[in-house]
């Protein structure tokens, strides 16, 4: 298993051009943040394609990542999702919604609490997530986890996109507050 | 910081990934133009990034990869990568359509586990771990056995009367509680089937599946809404993280307890126990058993409030369980159930 430490020694080899340690990158990654962008695109096509250009991008700018301000697994997740965000926010929602052959693959398990600790990072946030009120909460990961807009986030809890709007704007700010920043 | 509300906000919805394409272009060429705009947008993306540590992983097919390579060629990249042909993957790579023989965490566990993947030996069970996969539920925390209120519990009543110790217990117990309360929500998020989209003829059902040490696909089917709520309970004791998860299915009552932490005693059981304050006694639920999963159907006979209500509590009894039915010590693990309920069913907790 690689740990984070031996994920940032492999930045290091691939800022240096090691292709070998890319290799290694992507075989102990490209699993996790293709279900991260799969999630959000819900379309193989588009979401191989994210994963490709987030491999090249990380082949190009590894020398960029800091350890000091992210795990690489975050730093990489981070390039694929907001990616994949772009896309489906620039794709309207109908053409996603209704191009045929959809075909139900499923919800995937998170990877469980059962099977390993959450980090500390992710104690705090959740700590903090969970001081909203519960239909924030759903509403701020809805929109983390399947990258839905506000439209789609109104719909989804009944109410009209302004209110979305500023539950959203709120909630964040509430999770500033908690976070003490 | 010299950045508004505003700003903030706007940085912070960038990274959740609320906003519109408009908005998105404008954000990202303010970060264009004001690094120190860019870097507070980014560390609210890897903020928020952590809760990726929850997502399930699946196996892209290996054209992905090749198509990276190639894309990589063009600037120098080597056109023969050693690792996945011949490398440490001495398996012949296989076709596309059939992912599932790619044996990459097997064939090399030392570097190639995700960090949110234990290593294969660590979840041999995983692959009929379905009945109890995690997103079907919300979990509680609730460490302390007689508490029927989460919102008036305060610290559990400890045998020692050391006064720090009891806040310093009641404020961990605080933070779990919110902590159970995003993971409830945390759960309900990433429940959502994924409705994929198939394009390439060769995309095989079987190609989108991740690999079996995964077990992540899997096909909810409709159940009856009354039903269709599931329940989960995390037990723990006052030293922290959770040491079961219990999971209900609303609709058979069946349940099934995971067990995450140390195991009993030699010579000493694990017993499950229902505590509601509509039985006048501890009902057995019987003794965990030594696998990571013991299911019981145990529950059937309960009225679905009792179900709901109760507090779950897990004991150390001698080897085989309580001789007289009763438990013999004071709870050890304790939690209470929360029901996930589908969201476009109103949640009578989340109104106010």
């Amino acid at each position: 298993m690689l740990t984070p430490a031996e994920l940032v020694g492999l930045f290091e080899a691939v800022a240096k051009g090691d292709q070998a340690a890319f290799e290694r990158l992507y075989i102990a990654t490209r699993a996790k943040l293709y279900g991260v962008v799969l999630r959000i695109l819900r379309r193989q096509d588009l979401a191989e394609e994210v994963i490709q250009e987030t491999y090249v991008k990380i082949w190009n700018s590894a020398g960029q990542f800091n350890p000091a301000l992210s795990s690489p697994i975050t730093w990489m997740a981070s390039i694929a999702r907001n990616r994949a965000i772009d896309i489906v926010r620039k794709k309207s929602e109908v053409s996603i919604e209704e191009e045929p052959q959809a075909m139900e693959v499923a919800a995937d398990s998170p990877d469980p609490l059962a099977r390993r600790e959450m980090t500390e990072e992710l104690k705090r946030l959740l700590e903090c997530v969970g001081r909203l009120e519960p239909d924030r909460q759903r509403l701020v990961l809805l929109a983390y986890y399947n990258g839905w807009s506000r439209e789609q986030l109104a719909e989804k809890f009944s109410a009209p996109v302004n209110t979305v709007k500023t539950w959203l704007r709120r909630s964040m700010l509430e999770i500033r507050e908690c976070l003490g920043l | 910081m010299a950045y508004t509300e505003d700003h903030i906000a706007l940085a912070a919805e960038y990274a959740l990934g609320t906003l519109d394409a408009d908005e998105r272009a404008q954000v990202e060429t303010m970060m264009a133009v004001d690094k120190a705009f860019a870097e507070i947008v980014q560390a609210w993306g890897y903020r928020l990034g952590v809760l990726n540590q929850m997502v399930g992983t699946i196996e892209p097919r290996p054209i992905v990869w090749e198509n990276i390579r190639s894309e990589l060629a063009r600037t120098g990249f080597a056109q023969q990568p050693p690792l996945l042909s011949e490398g440490s993957t001495p398996s012949p790579e296989p076709a596309s359509s059939s992912l599932a023989a790619v044996p990459p965490e097997a064939s090399s566990g030392d570097t190639q586990q995700l960090e949110a993947q234990p290593p294969a030996a660590d979840q041999p069970d995983t692959a009929r771990a379905a009945p109890d996969a995690i997103p079907q539920i919300t979990p509680v925390y609730m460490p302390q056995v007689h508490a029927p209120d989460p919102e008036i519990v305060h610290a559990p009543p400890p045998p020692v009367a050391d006064n720090s110790n009891l806040i310093r217990l009641e404020g961990r117990v605080k933070r779990w509680r919110t902590i159970a309360s995003a993971v409830g929500a945390l759960a309900a998020a990433l429940l959502v089937t994924l409705s994929l989209q198939i394009f390439l003829p060769d995309a095989l059902p079987g190609g989108l599946r991740p690999a079996p040490r995964i077990q992540t696909v899997e096909v909810k089917t409709p159940v009856p809404l009354a039903a269709s709520s599931q329940y989960v309970a995390l037990l723990q004791g006052p030293a922290g993280g959770p040491a079961f998860i219990l999971t209900v299915d609303g609709a058979t009552k069946n349940f099934t307890v995971r067990k995450v932490g140390a195991p009993p005693e030699p010579g000493k059981s694990f017993e499950l126990w229902l505590i509601s304050d509509k039985l006048p006694r501890p009902r057995s639920l019987g003794v965990i058993g030594g696998g990571d999963f013991t299911a019981r159907p145990l529950l059937a006979s309960y009225d679905a409030e009792i179900v709901n209500g109760a507090t779950y509590a897990v004991t150390v009894e001698q080897a085989g369980g309580s001789p007289n039915g009763q438990p013999t010590s004071a709870p050890v693990f304790s939690g209470k159930l929360i029901e996930t309920v589908p969201p476009s069913q109103p949640q009578p907790p989340a109104k106010k």
